[in-house]
């Protein structure tokens, strides 16, 4: 579980990568290209975890102060700290660095408990000497209060517990903002400047609780109502893109959907280019492309599109079930302009014998302004 | 709007439609024949046209992109255009990104964004899945 946090975190655990620790003196500057940081790169692969991102970056991060990352003895222990300290959205006993983009305001972020605290390593352990005590003792402090007030506060409502809800921050989504901001962060390896990730939060994450009663004008309202929407379309795409389970915050899984699109599209472009170099060769056969047991069909209502104005005979297909008796010839000369006036709806269809059925509901006999029959050919 | 989605319907219409947009392309003397990118472009463009038309015009992004082609035939300017810019931009670049991937996210809201990325997305599996599978039987037939 911890080690889940040093990924996401952005900290190298300790035993992970062992030529870190053989080569005392300057074991980052070795790998520094073993890890390419470079996000131009990462994003390349669009399956690298979001792990590796963190990884990548922090090692570049933490090549900034080798030594004192090396020589720690603490350091998991603190690290371990840190990560616990990060999770549970602490408040904010300490006090909160200035921040170091100063348009971004932190929030809390209620919904996202392993806040990225994905400051680097460096300014962490330069805070770690000043910081660590008071952070391990408000950590310890802490955890059940903080569990607790979330609970809370998430009984009492989601909605008014949200992220964006400190309008003293003139920003709605200052939450996304700084998750956003923590991450590309991360991308952009300045996590020098982000160190101050973990205390911000938690003073933010008060203000969320004193602002819950008092947000009730139509226009925070309406802008809660709107979150609701996002969040609920986000997890909607969380459970579609592959792989976006583990991520959590609204800037890592919008990075991830944004990864998987393009790879999508690059698989569609790449099977054009594979099916154009075979083209030529190739008879499209709908006969044998059809008679495959491709697609499973179901039962599947037909919309009414554009095909309206083709579908004279639309009622009389909708009831019968196209069985393997009648093949159907479908003449591919018909010119079909537009890919979309010409084809008639498809009727509803049945699920057996799929390898003889033919389901589609091509016209039988031919529509006037159609050039010939359409006919499917089993 | 519900996301009730029949992948396995879209997947006979999009093959029906792409099947046929690839006999004509076949059919096509001319460049199109010999020149391989050119074929390429225009097995990609018959891809993307035959998905949309699949979908119908139900959806933002399918529409973008049947306006698109619609209107490269006919040389029509677009009228579609937002005054009003979409909601302001979250985080850094990543909406921009996705407005730019998604056909026709550009003058969405977020909240329908999301949503047709969803459904961009299935859409896309599905043609995915639809091309492999002609590429492997038609490898499979020669």
């Amino acid at each position: 579980m911890d080690k889940d946090y040093f990924m996401s975190s952005g900290i190298i655990p300790p035993p992970q990568p062992l030529h870190f620790e053989t080569s005392m003196p300057n074991p980052w500057s070795s790998d520094q290209s073993f890890f390419n940081p470079n996000p131009s790169i990462i994003h390349q692969f669009p399956h690298f975890d979001s792990s590796w991102t963190s990884i990548a970056s922090s090692t570049t991060a933490a090549a900034l102060a080798p030594p004192s990352l090396a020589a720690d003895p603490g350091f998991a222990e603190r690290a371990a700290k840190f990560s616990r300290f990060g999770s549970r959205s602490l408040n904010g006993r300490t006090s909160p660095p200035p921040m170091s983009r100063g348009s971004n305001p932190p929030a809390a972020e209620l919904s996202t408990p392993p806040l990225k605290p994905d400051g680097s390593p460096p300014p962490r352990n330069r805070n770690s000497g000043e910081n660590s005590n008071g952070e391990s003792s408000v950590s310890d402090q802490i955890p059940a209060k903080m569990n607790s007030r979330k609970r809370k506060a998430i009984s009492r409502g989601k909605n008014k517990d949200d992220r964006s809800n400190s309008p003293k921050e003139a920003a709605a989504d200052g939450s996304s903002k700084r998750s956003k901001q923590s991450e590309n962060c991360e991308n952009e390896e300045e996590c020098n400047k982000a160190d101050q990730k973990p205390p911000e939060p938690p003073k933010d994450y008060i203000h969320v609780r004193a602002r819950r009663g008092q947000a009730t004008d139509s226009h925070s309202l309406a802008e809660r109502v709107r979150r609701e929407k996002i969040s609920e379309r986000m997890k909607l795409l969380q459970d579609l893109v592959p792989g976006c389970n583990k991520v959590t915050g609204k800037a890592l899984m919008l990075d991830e959907i944004i990864n998987y699109v393009q790879s999508l599209q690059r698989q569609v472009e790449f099977l054009s280019m594979k099916l154009a170099s075979v083209n030529p060769d190739l008879d499209f056969n709908m006969e044998s492309l059809l008679s495959k047991d491709m697609y499973q069909q179901q039962l599947y209502p037909l919309d009414s599109s554009i095909y309206h104005n083709q579908n004279v005979q639309h009622q009389h297909l909708q009831g019968t079930t196209i069985s393997s008796v009648d093949p159907l010839p479908l003449d591919a000369s018909l010119g079909i302009d537009g890919f979309s006036e010409n084809l008639p709806q498809f009727p509803a269809f049945t699920e057996d014998d799929l390898h003889s059925i033919v389901q589609m509901g091509f016209l039988q006999n031919s529509v006037q302004n159609q050039t010939s029959n359409m006919k499917v050919e089993l | 709007m519900a996301m009730n989605f029949h992948q396995s319907a879209i997947k006979t219409r999009f093959a029906v439609r792409f099947v046929q947009a690839m006999k004509r392309l076949n059919k096509r003397r001319g460049v199109t024949t010999t020149d391989s990118y050119k074929r390429y472009r225009a097995t990609r463009a018959a891809a993307c046209a035959s998905m949309a038309s699949a979908v119908g015009p139900q959806r933002a992004w399918s529409r973008a992109v049947l306006s698109k082609t619609k209107r490269r035939r006919f040389q029509a300017i677009s009228r579609k255009r937002r005054l009003i810019n979409p909601r302001r931009n979250l985080g850094f670049g990543q909406e921009e990104d996705l407005r730019g991937l998604v056909p026709g996210g550009k003058g969405m809201e977020y909240c329908s964004l999301l949503s047709e990325t969803a459904h961009y997305i299935r859409c896309l599996q599905a043609q995915i899945q639809v091309m492999t599978d002609i590429l492997h039987h038609s490898s499979s037939l020669n």
